[in-house]
């Protein structure tokens, strides 16, 4: 099984000062599900997903992506591996406009290269031409294309976790990590959302979420893994995780 | 309907720098300076204007536009008028008369040409910043404004001390102008030909700027600026744009120092080159509006066009006080008068009768932050005439010989006016809408 993950996460620790917020966490991904990270808050969820951005460096173990190491590298080269994550608290370029936050997101923006504004500028022209025409393809996929030339900082909190959505779509991801996507996201838009990513799910992309709402866990996720005091504590169907004792005791509740 | 709104911060700004330069002008006439000299003069000012222009749209590629705080504008400044001075003037050996050395001659003297010059200086500013880029930008933004503060200074002390190279304290002399007048008109034939070089090269460079920093490069530079983090993120090499924006800016400066050095025709390391420099970009491009490369420009204008005027005025302000002595004080006690029985008068309206016009206008004022300001700025106004009426009447030099470095103060207020009520600058950064 092992052999056919996506996502690999071998013995994996970070410690913050004392204490140890990723306890040798390992964990693995299968390629084309919905894979669901929950546990009570403090957990070390965030930590294993900044680390597995490449934003943390872990203390010790490996991540493997796609049978390519990736722990070490800075997190633009994991980006355009194919693998990018949300952040729990939106971190939306708050002086760009929405349009423009998409826009940054997409890969090998010929534009963005400050020789080729001089020596290529036909290209530089067609790509941000066909970066932009995408961008308002995703915002109108994530409900925000009313939104597009508005600045960032303007967005509601729902709005901007929409907007991290959109943002991980333009980069092309193979693996997309998403903390609490849906936190702060109204019930209706919610339904919406997953729907979205259960039909990027079928056209080949693998998502990898925290969250802390429950029907969307249970009802969404076709894995489970729970993690408590830094470690992976345990993993399986939804159905099977909602009845683990285990579970029900240091996260769930009676 | 559609009524296109005024661009009233654009029109603000060219009205102020436009009244700069006639005080200027009226300065001169009641000097009794010929008409040459007095646009040798207004030339001067356009030239230094033009040069800090050009150290804010360096600054403004840095901070406006990437985030990353230089405190050591002077440093790369300097750097490019060295480099300028070297690179074009006449070798100089030392000079000594009766054994005593009396000039230690400087490095080189190699009668480049001068555009040769600018384009040494812009590469060795830009290569001085690339190499404290390096380590600096791995750090905190903090560690980058010391390490450039630090940079800066040690560079001051270096062109003092390293005799050989920069003529020490008496600097490098003789650098020649553009065009070798020989006539007896050549000063003002000079600034004319110095602000029409100096004109083009920052307008061509604005249009390089606004079509780089425009660019989808630098939109990657804005959103380094908004949050470095998301931008890595993102898939971006924060550290490669940070290196070029600061790398850039830092050539920008060199050729600001580039065109400082045949503008006065020799440099040396007095206070050029003194922190004062940066701390002025600084507030020229905040009060231009930082992440605008025209607003940075009017900035520069502005506020070297406050010390440029104040110089012209340190000789009429006394004189002028002097003789309106007598009007000013009516005019103090005057208003006084008036404004105590208003006060009075609102003061004992809103008391018994709060539902009259009096009442509800002191209930405005209490109620607005504006209307509290302009009362305690007109006490404060009204405070400062009568000190002034004081001590011109009891120590009639005070005034005359502070007025100088009052304008300092000046700056400082309309800095912190301008920070309270409009923190973005005069013409702020716009909004980009894609289509």
């Amino acid at each position: 099984m092992a052999s056919e993950s996506i996502l690999r996460v071998d013995a994996i620790e970070k410690a913050f000062g004392g204490i140890q917020a990723v306890d040798r966490c390992s964990l693995t991904v299968l390629p084309r599900s919905i894979t669901g990270l929950i546990g009570p808050n403090g957990a070390g969820k965030s930590t294993l997903f900044n680390i597995i951005a490449g934003l943390y460096r872990p203390d010790g173990g490996e991540i493997w992506f796609d049978g390519t190491r990736i722990d070490g590298l800075p997190p633009y080269e994991i980006v355009h591996l194919g693998l990018t994550k949300t952040w729990q608290i939106p971190h939306e370029l708050r002086n760009l406009t929405v349009l423009e936050n998409l826009v940054l997101a997409a890969k090998g923006n010929s534009g963005e290269h400050l020789l080729n504004l001089f020596f290529r500028p036909r290209e530089v022209k067609r790509d941000e031409k066909q970066w932009r025409a995408r961008a308002r393809e995703v915002l109108k996929l994530t409900q925000l294309d009313g939104l597009a030339n508005e600045h960032a900082r303007t967005l509601s909190g729902g709005q901007k976790k929409l907007l991290e959505l959109s943002r991980a779509l333009m980069s092309d991801p193979t693996l997309v990590l998403l903390d609490e996507p849906v936190a702060g996201v109204n019930p209706a838009l919610t339904g919406s959302l997953m729907d979205l990513i259960e039909k990027l799910r079928q056209s080949g992309r693998t998502f990898f979420l925290i969250e802390h709402d429950m029907n969307v866990v249970m009802n969404r996720c076709d894995w489970v893994i729970v993690m408590h005091q830094g470690r992976r504590i345990a993993e399986g169907r939804p159905e099977k995780v909602k009845t683990d004792p285990v579970v029900i005791e240091s996260y769930l509740g009676g | 309907m559609a009524r296109r709104k005024l661009p009233w911060s654009q029109i603000i700004a060219f009205v102020a720098i436009a009244s700069i330069v006639l005080a200027g002008v009226l300065a001169g006439v009641l000097a009794g300076a010929s008409p040459q000299g007095i646009l040798t003069n207004v030339g001067f000012y356009a030239s230094i204007a033009i040069i800090f222009a050009i150290l804010a749209l360096g600054f403004n590629l840095q901070w406006g536009y990437t985030g990353l705080f230089n405190a050591g504008i002077a440093g790369f400044y300097l750097i490019g008028a060295y480099t300028m001075a070297i690179a074009i003037t006449a070798p100089s050996p030392p000079i000594v008369i009766g054994g005593i050395p009396v000039y230690p001659g400087h490095l080189g003297g190699y009668s480049l040409p001068l555009a040769i010059g600018a384009i040494l200086a812009m590469l060795a500013a830009g290569g001085a910043a690339a190499i404290i880029a390096l380590p600096a930008l791995r750090l905190r933004a903090d560690y980058l404004a010391i390490a450039t503060l630090a940079f800066a200074s040690i560079l001051q002390i270096f062109a003092n001390n390293l005799q050989s190279v920069t003529g020490g304290a008496i600097g490098i002399t003789g650098i020649p102008k553009p065009i070798a007048f020989l006539s007896a008109d050549a000063p003002f034939l000079n600034a004319i030909t110095i602000v029409g070089i100096g004109s083009a090269i920052l307008l061509a460079f604005l249009l390089l700027l606004q079509f780089m920093a425009e660019s989808p490069w630098g939109r990657v530079l804005r959103a380094v600026r908004e949050d470095e983090e998301a931008t890595m993120a993102l898939g971006k090499n924060t550290f490669n744009y940070k290196l070029q924006a600061f790398a850039l800016g830092g050539a920008l400066m060199g050729l600001a120092g580039a065109l400082f050095a045949v503008t006065l025709g020799y440099v040396s390391p007095s206070s050029s080159f003194a922190p004062a420099v940066t701390f002025s970009v600084w507030v020229m491009v905040i009060v231009g509006g930082s992440g605008n490369n025209r607003g940075v420009i009017v900035g520069a204008f502005l506020i070297y066009g406050l010390e440029w005027l104040s110089v012209q005025l340190k000789d009429y302000v006394p004189i002028a006080l002097a003789a309106g002595l007598p009007t000013i004080r009516l005019l103090l006690i005057v208003t006084g008068f008036l404004a105590g029985i208003a006060v009075v008068l609102v003061v004992l309206l809103s008391r018994y009768w709060p539902t009259t016009p009096g009442g509800q206008v002191l209930r405005k004022i209490r109620g607005r932050g504006w209307a509290r300001t302009v009362v305690i700025g007109a006490f404060a106004l009204y405070g400062l005439g009568w000190a002034f009426v004081f001590l011109e009447q009891y120590k009639p030099g005070a005034i005359g010989d502070t007025i100088f470095y009052t304008r300092l103060m000046l700056i400082g207020v309309l800095l912190i006016i301008l920070i309270i009520y409009r923190p973005e600058g005069i013409l702020r950064e716009h909004k980009r809408v894609l289509r």
